[in-house]
């Protein structure tokens, strides 16, 4: 998969497509390496200078020992350990990144997000509906930002929970460089989870990636306190996209424009206490008979 | 317990509604360029009395990612989308199989059996999730639902029509049938599910599918779909909706 990845010809959501369809990176190897031999595959005047798979699959057997030894372990779209409620969205990474351990348990995930200039409110808001959650079985998904995400992932750990740091850049980069303690500890305890190259920087284009991630991981989104040009914001529109139910704190959709015009979207719940997140999503996934 | 209104109000906005108007194929609401009826349904076989999608899908986006998993995954998240597919069949069929039935000229206005298209697959066809949804989870189907057809071995493509890629299980005393199927890419596959059953002695055959497969990459189609109006509107269907003016030129 690694190897396939570093072909780097095509989106990396089609590589997540293509091996689906074909059972095995092998096999998409193999499918790529065909297409290119087909006559008039060749779509550019300057010869391919990309390496050849021989020498890519080598390449990527060292990239994973060099991983391996550095605690990070990487799980592709055809590994059973891949968090199963990311496969239902469009938009899933190839691979995930992992440093620490996600349990089976960590599927039952609700995201909580927000701004990274958060209020006294919006950080007090975070923490009960963080300690709601894992008082009720839910792991704790963000984004190991400042104010909210900080405020959600350390409630969950206090209060003994599970959390999962979704991060918009490579593992062995800490963004923002004050989190670095917090990095670790979620990493110690629960997993934190990047979709990009071990050593990428962050950029303007990752974090709404890592959005849809935590989107996807996630059974629904909860946005605390987010401006008009928040990440959270991104979220909830890629949570909706998604077909997933997205749930606004009331102070936000008092205060902010855009979360009084989404909620007028289907799909989203105002909030005035965090037991209401849980008992409208119990029913959403509930098993058994649909009824009328 | 989840409703059916609040399971598939879930995709209102995945869904885009097709609607009736010019350069849009009169059979299976393809778009078009400048033609009553796209290519395939033009030199295909109609066999189909009526072509109801209750959506168009877009190719690696949500609907189509949907519709492909809720068969390829196991566990919880399978069960959930088939809930969630579930949910949109069974409310698109209480308000609009009415418009389905007059739009294929049945005596009544609601169809005597309902069934499934078979598997590509035949290796997959039994206990397929989609007979699961129409046979089980949707109430509208779950009285009316037999397993009409089956895949035969006769060699034929995914998208080509072949009247003798199904059979019927059974003869057909001139039953109305709605057959229903998650994806419309050509109509090959429904239209020779079509064909078997009326060869069997079905009467009057319409379908209802929930996704019409398109590419956004194809002429005009990803302006077109842009134009789609949000989120999903439930009270009207592809059949029983006005048809929509010009699509607007891109600004």
């Amino acid at each position: 998969m690694v190897a396939l990845l570093r072909t780097g010809r095509r989106p990396w959501v089609e590589y997540a497509e293509l091996v689906e369809q074909l059972g095995s990176a092998t096999a998409a190897l193999e499918h790529e390496a065909s297409a290119e031999r087909e006559p008039g595959a060749q779509t550019t005047l300057i010869p391919d200078r990309r390496e050849s798979v021989d020498e890519l699959v080598p390449h990527a057997t060292a990239d994973l020992e060099h991983w391996d030894a550095q605690g990070m372990r990487l799980v592709t779209v055809l590994d059973p350990d891949y968090p199963p409620n990311l496969r239902a969205v469009h938009d899933r990474p190839p691979i995930l990144f992992i440093a620490g351990n996600i349990t089976r348990g960590d599927a039952k995930a609700v995201a909580v997000v927000g701004a990274r200039k958060a209020t006294e409110v919006g950080i007090e808001q975070a923490s009960q509906i963080a300690e709601h959650l894992t008082r009720t079985g839910y792991t704790v998904v963000s984004g190991l930002a400042a104010g909210i995400d900080t405020a959600a992932h350390t409630a969950a750990l206090n209060n003994d929970g599970r959390t999962l740091a979704v991060i918009g850049t490579g593992l062995t980069r800490v963004y923002p460089p004050q989190n670095h303690a917090l990095q670790r500890r979620i990493a110690d305890d629960c997993a934190v989870i990047s979709q990009f190259w071990p050593d990428a920087p962050p950029t303007k284009r990752s974090f709404p990636m890592r959005n849809a991630t935590m989107s996807g991981i996630a059974l629904a989104t909860v946005v605390v306190e987010a401006s008009e040009t928040s990440g959270a914001r991104t979220q909830a529109r890629l949570a909706l996209a998604h077909g997933r139910p997205v749930f606004l704190t009331k102070t936000l959709v008092e205060k902010q424009p855009w979360a009084q015009q989404i909620v007028e979207r289907p799909g989203t719940h105002v909030i005035h206490t965090p037991a209401e997140i849980t008992t409208a999503l119990e029913r959403l996934i509930a098993p058994g008979t649909l009824v009328a | 317990m989840p409703t059916v209104g609040e399971l598939s109000a879930l995709y209102e906005n995945v869904l885009l509604g097709p609607r009736r108007g010019p350069d849009v194929c009169a059979t299976c609401f393809n778009f078009t360029a400048g033609y009553a009826r796209c290519w395939a349904c033009a030199y295909g076989h109609p066999a189909l009395d009526a072509v109801a999608p209750i959506s168009y899908s877009i190719a690696r986006e949500q609907l189509h990612h949907a519709l492909a998993s809720y068969k390829r995954l196991n566990g919880d998240v399978a069960r959930r989308l088939q809930a969630i597919l579930a949910a949109i069949l069974w409310r698109f069929l209480v308000l609009h199989e009415s418009c389905v039935a007059t739009a294929a000229n049945t005596n009544t206005n609601i169809f005597d059996l309902v069934t499934t298209v078979p598997s590509g697959d035949p290796t997959r066809d039994h206990g397929h999730p989609l007979r699961n949804i129409v046979g089980e989870l949707v109430a509208p189907t779950r009285e009316r639902y037999h397993r009409l057809l089956r895949r035969t071995d006769a060699q034929t493509g995914p998208r080509s029509f072949n009247p003798h890629k199904f059979e019927a299980i059974r003869r057909l005393d001139g039953p109305a049938v709605l057959l229903i199927d998650d994806t419309w890419t050509t109509g090959a596959s429904a239209q020779s599910a079509a064909a078997a059953l009326k060869a069997a002695g079905a009467g009057r055959v319409a379908a209802v599918v929930i996704g019409r497969h398109l590419n956004r990459e194809w002429h005009e189609n990803d302006r077109r779909i842009r134009g789609i109006a949000r989120p999903f509107e439930w009270q009207a269907c592809a059949l029983c909706a006005k048809p929509v003016g010009s699509p607007p030129l891109s600004g």
